[in-house]
């Protein structure tokens, strides 16, 4: 699993969820800055599943988002959908760049072509082994290609993600079953140095119950199965889908698209106690799917050997006392319900075949031998990953399996030895505190609507559309970018209590000298800018950043090519609504002498930085903050404002105008009123002559 | 705390106009706090000056530097040495009066120049406005006035008071400035000890005030201890001269 890029002492909460350590807080970050491209570089590294992952996730990062306290969370995982769909071309490219990889000679068969098993082999082709994937299905993915419908998951997305982890040089054979076609001996013969079983869990369990072989009724797996086929299973008026899990909605929901007009869940577990997603249940009710709670099947009933409906028995608990399924029922209290089809849907079990033939041990309860630290089967060079390792798990868990399994797998490869990996935990940052979370300005979040239900039946076509260029930037930036907030330099802090006296969300305390709680900072950067000791810096936002950026814009104009008067713009950032105002309309504005500056809230802006223009050859400075109302930090405003008296009167005091600065709100859309505020401070700027004659 | 306030940018720029390279150096103590000489000050007067030379066409170069405290020799030492270092033409300091001269004493021919008025001993009464309250006189009697200094806040620092320019708390010499002598009188009220004032306070010896020139404080226990570590001569002649009554 790729360790973070920076190690801190904590980390924000959406990451340490993730089960691979997605940087999502960057991610959101780098769509605020129109950095697509970087944003998926960061996501690819922690999950080549990223496609799959924007669009089923059970996002963990969203369910710890630090936003919950103020309004609500981040559209963390429709960000990363956006990222996606905003970079198929690039994508494509940095496929192609990783063609050149080295070249290690070990050859790796990977048994399965689930996301676990196809995360390993992607990782081990990135280190330059060759991997030959296997595959008994005429398509890979697993369950993602074999059993998620289709108005969840279009088959185009999982394909996106296969297709980019094969054209890197993984080899898919499909339609061959390792233990049927070759045994794992024959692997090992023909030059495999390592053998991962990455099978799953692809066998649905089934009831044994009276009537249990009717007519009619299906088990999940092989049901779903049929459904993304061309001939998919016709379905009669009343459906009972035995089960209440993921997998049960999912049968549920694809039994109503079938043309099933009622259909009842039938599940031990109370409403709260269900396995499936708390969403996923509530979209099934939206479909006018029944479920109902705390039963238990007692037999079929059938005529003809027809199945006609159930008999259930009422379940008066589910767990026993050590948190075990183990059920118990009260016989006396029954229910039946009609049905022509009834699915099963209680949960998979693994199928082992794959070891046939080979001494890879199997324990009683048919389950693979294996040591969970080392992903070790009992024979040396045979690993495992993925549920067959975990159990029931998501497909993210499935990834990160997959990255342990490449790391096992590599590390023995190289050094014969099995490589110890416990999963990983990373501290997580603390609770927003409720007086801080108070002070925090409420941003409504992005929400987008299903289709309606009665247009969602009609078919399996996704039900549920990605976010939009304008809607994704809105989104990134209600992150709260936990962790990024100020840190004072106790070397230079000289306890002045500026900070203290000027931090909108009461964060700062001097203790000796200043202290910024991590877990309070809300990193707007008003500290800062206004700290005398030039002692505060943001973690995200360099203090000098603003220089530098500047002297690298005018380091770039030839001498001839200067256009006057040359005017520096500094724009908020949080004004946009799309990427073509951060960066691919900069080089026309410099054509009319704008060279502009997009920051993420102008209010960070220090004195100096409002002087450094005009030392660097600028004529005037044109300040756009947000609009009216916009600023997410209370007081920041008045602050900027404060600081830009300040700078004025500096000039001034050196005989320069103090007018050369301008400061402006955007009103309505920013690019038609930024444009006409540059052409004012050009106007106004014509007029007064240039600060001497010697800066290009 | 020492208050000070940054002097204009044109008479700075008067200053230092005729060399080729100056540095500017901040204070990280008390300067720092009133906002009038830290850091950042030193950025924005570096960056005041650039401005004022690019009008004039003048190629100055100049170098930013913030002491910790411009008041020690071993955090004066590093600037000395960068001015030596670098070839330095003229140091302008943003610490109070006494960085000045610590560092011009330290500099031998390099000149420095004062780029704040240092202002008074005094507190910030509320963010971005300070009072004096300290004269530093060398003689205290704070125990004897309620805890309120007649010496520095009473304009004519007499010893007792009010005066016939007292007038609704505030002093003659202007509607903003408290008179000293209303806040001892009130306070000592409210403390009961107002009758400590019928005593009459005589008149006071000013030789440990700047009466009695340059003044010295002597640790001797300090002193002995860097004798011994052979580093101070000149800090064995003060302890010579504070035994032989100076």
């Amino acid at each position: 699993m790729p360790e973070p890029s920076i190690a801190e002492s904590s980390y924000a909460p959406c990451i340490t969820a993730c089960p691979v350590h997605t940087d999502t807080r960057e991610l959101a970050e780098l769509v605020t800055q129109g950095e697509y491209e970087k944003a998926l570089e960061l996501l690819l590294e922690a999950n080549p599943f990223s496609s799959v992952c924007g669009r089923i996730c059970h996002h963990p990062c969203e369910e710890n988002c630090r936003r919950a306290k103020v309004d609500a969370p981040v559209g963390l995982m429709k960000l990363k959908r956006f990222i996606i769909e905003a970079t198929r071309d690039y994508r494509i490219s940095l496929m192609e760049k990783m063609l050149s990889l080295p070249n290690r000679k070990e050859k790796v068969a990977v048994i399965g072509s689930g996301p676990s098993g196809l995360t390993a082999a992607y990782d081990l082709a990135k280190m330059g082994f060759q991997v030959v994937v296997f595959e008994r299905s005429k398509t890979p993915g697993g369950l993602l290609g074999n059993a998620i419908p289709r108005y969840r998951l279009p088959y185009a997305v999982v394909k996106e993600d296969i297709d980019n982890i094969l054209s890197i040089g993984v080899e898919l054979i499909t339609e061959k079953t390792i233990g049927r076609d070759y045994t794992i001996d024959d692997l090992i013969k023909q030059g495999f140095r390592s053998v991962l079983l990455a099978t799953g869990l692809s066998e649905s369990s089934t009831l044994n119950i009276p009537g249990i072989d009717s007519k009619g009724i299906f088990l999940a797996l092989p049901f779903l199965k049929t459904v993304l086929s061309s001939r998919p299973p016709v379905m009669g008026k009343r459906v009972v889908v035995i089960g209440g899990g993921n997998v049960a909605i999912d049968v549920a929901r694809s039994a109503r698209r079938l043309g099933a007009e009622k259909v009842n869940m039938v599940c031990l577990e109370s409403r709260d106690e269900m396995p499936a997603w708390k969403w996923e249940v509530e979209e099934a009710r939206e479909e006018a799917i029944s479920i109902m709670n705390s039963w238990g099947p007692k037999a079929v009933f059938s005529e003809n050997d027809e199945v006609k409906g159930l008999e259930l028995k009422k379940c008066i608990s589910v767990f026993g006392p050590n948190g075990r399924f183990n059920p118990q029922f009260d016989d006396s209290d029954t229910a039946t319900v009609l049905a022509d089809n009834v699915i099963i849907a209680i949960g998979q079990r693994g199928d082992l075949t794959c070891v046939r033939g080979s001494n890879v041990k199997i324990n009683p309860g048919d389950r693979l031998e294996c040591d969970p630290k080392t992903l070790s089967t009992s024979t040396k060079g045979v690993f495992t990953c993925g549920e067959l390792l975990t159990g029931p798990a998501s497909s993210v868990e499935a990834v990160r399996d997959g990255h342990r399994a490449a790391k096992a797998i590599a590390h023995y490869l190289e050094t014969g030895d099995l490589l110890i990996q416990p999963l990983m935990e990373l501290p997580a940052l603390e609770e927003l505190p409720d007086e801080t979370a108070e002070k925090i300005k409420k941003l409504t979040p992005i929400t987008i609507e299903l289709l309606p239900a009665e247009t969602r039946l009609k078919e399996f076509t996704e039900i549920e559309r990605g976010f939009t260029e304008k809607e994704a930037l809105e989104e990134a930036r209600r992150c709260l970018a936990c962790t990024t907030g100020a840190l004072a330099d106790e070397e230079k802090c000289a306890a002045c209590l500026t900070c203290v006296r000027i931090c909108p969300f009461d964060v700062a305390t001097v203790e000796k000298t200043a202290v910024m709680p991590e877990e309070k900072c809300q990193a707007c950067g008003l500290c800062a800018a206004e700290c005398p000791a030039a002692a505060i810096a943001l973690k995200r936002f360099g203090t000098n950043q603003m220089k530098e950026q500047l002297q690298g814009l005018l380091a770039s104009i030839k001498d001839k090519m200067v256009i006057r008067p040359l005017i520096i713009s500094y724009c908020c950032l949080f004004e946009v609504t799309s990427r073509k105002f951060i960066s691919e309309k900069s080089e026309s504005y410099k054509k009319s002498g704008i060279y502009r500056i997009m920051i993420p809230c102008i209010a960070r802006l220090s004195v100096p930085d409002i002087l450094s223009p005009f030392e660097l050859g600028a004529d005037g400075l044109t300040i756009i903050a947000c609009s009216e109302g916009s600023c997410l930090y209370p007081t920041a405003e008045e602050r900027l404002l404060g600081r830009i008296r300040q700078a004025k009167s500096v000039l001034e005091e050196v005989g320069v105008e103090g007018e050369r600065i301008d400061y402006w709100k955007t009103e309505g859309s920013a690019e038609v009123s930024w444009t006409s505020f540059w052409e004012i401070s050009r106007r106004k700027l014509h007029q007064i002559k240039r600060i001497g004659n010697k800066k290009p | 705390m020492i208050v000070a306030e940054r002097k204009p940018l044109n008479e700075i720029k008067s200053f230092v106009e005729n060399y080729k390279k100056i540095l500017i150096v901040g204070c990280g103590t008390c300067t720092t706090v009133c906002l009038a000489g830290g850091e950042t000050e030193v950025k924005v007067v570096a960056s005041g000056l650039r401005i004022g030379f690019l009008k004039e066409d003048k190629e100055i170069e100049i170098l930013e530097d913030c002491a910790t405290r411009q008041c020690e020799p071993e955090f004066v030492t590093e600037i000395v040495e960068r001015v030596k270092k670098e070839g330095v033409e003229a140091v302008l300091s943003l610490g109070c009066g006494v960085g000045v001269n610590f560092m011009a004493d330290k500099l031998e021919t390099i000149p420095v120049f004062p780029g704040v008025n240092t202002e008074f001993f005094g507190a910030a009464v509320e963010p971005g406005v300070w009072v004096e309250m300290c004269a530093g006189c060398g003689n205290c009697i704070l125990h004897l006035t309620g805890g309120i200094c007649p010496i520095a806040r009473c304009s004519k620092s007499i010893l007792n008071g009010p005066c016939g320019g007292s007038k609704d708390g505030k002093c003659e010499i202007s509607p903003d400035v408290d008179c000293g002598w209303n806040l001892i009188v009130e306070r000592m009220k409210k403390m009961g000890t107002l009758q400590r004032l019928e005593e009459i306070l005589p008149p006071r010896d000013w030789s440990t005030s700047h009466h009695g020139g340059p003044r010295r404080v002597i640790r001797e226990e300090i002193v002995s201890l860097s004798q011994e570590g052979g580093e101070s001569t000149k800090a064995k002649e003060a302890a010579k001269e504070k035994e032989s009554g100076r």
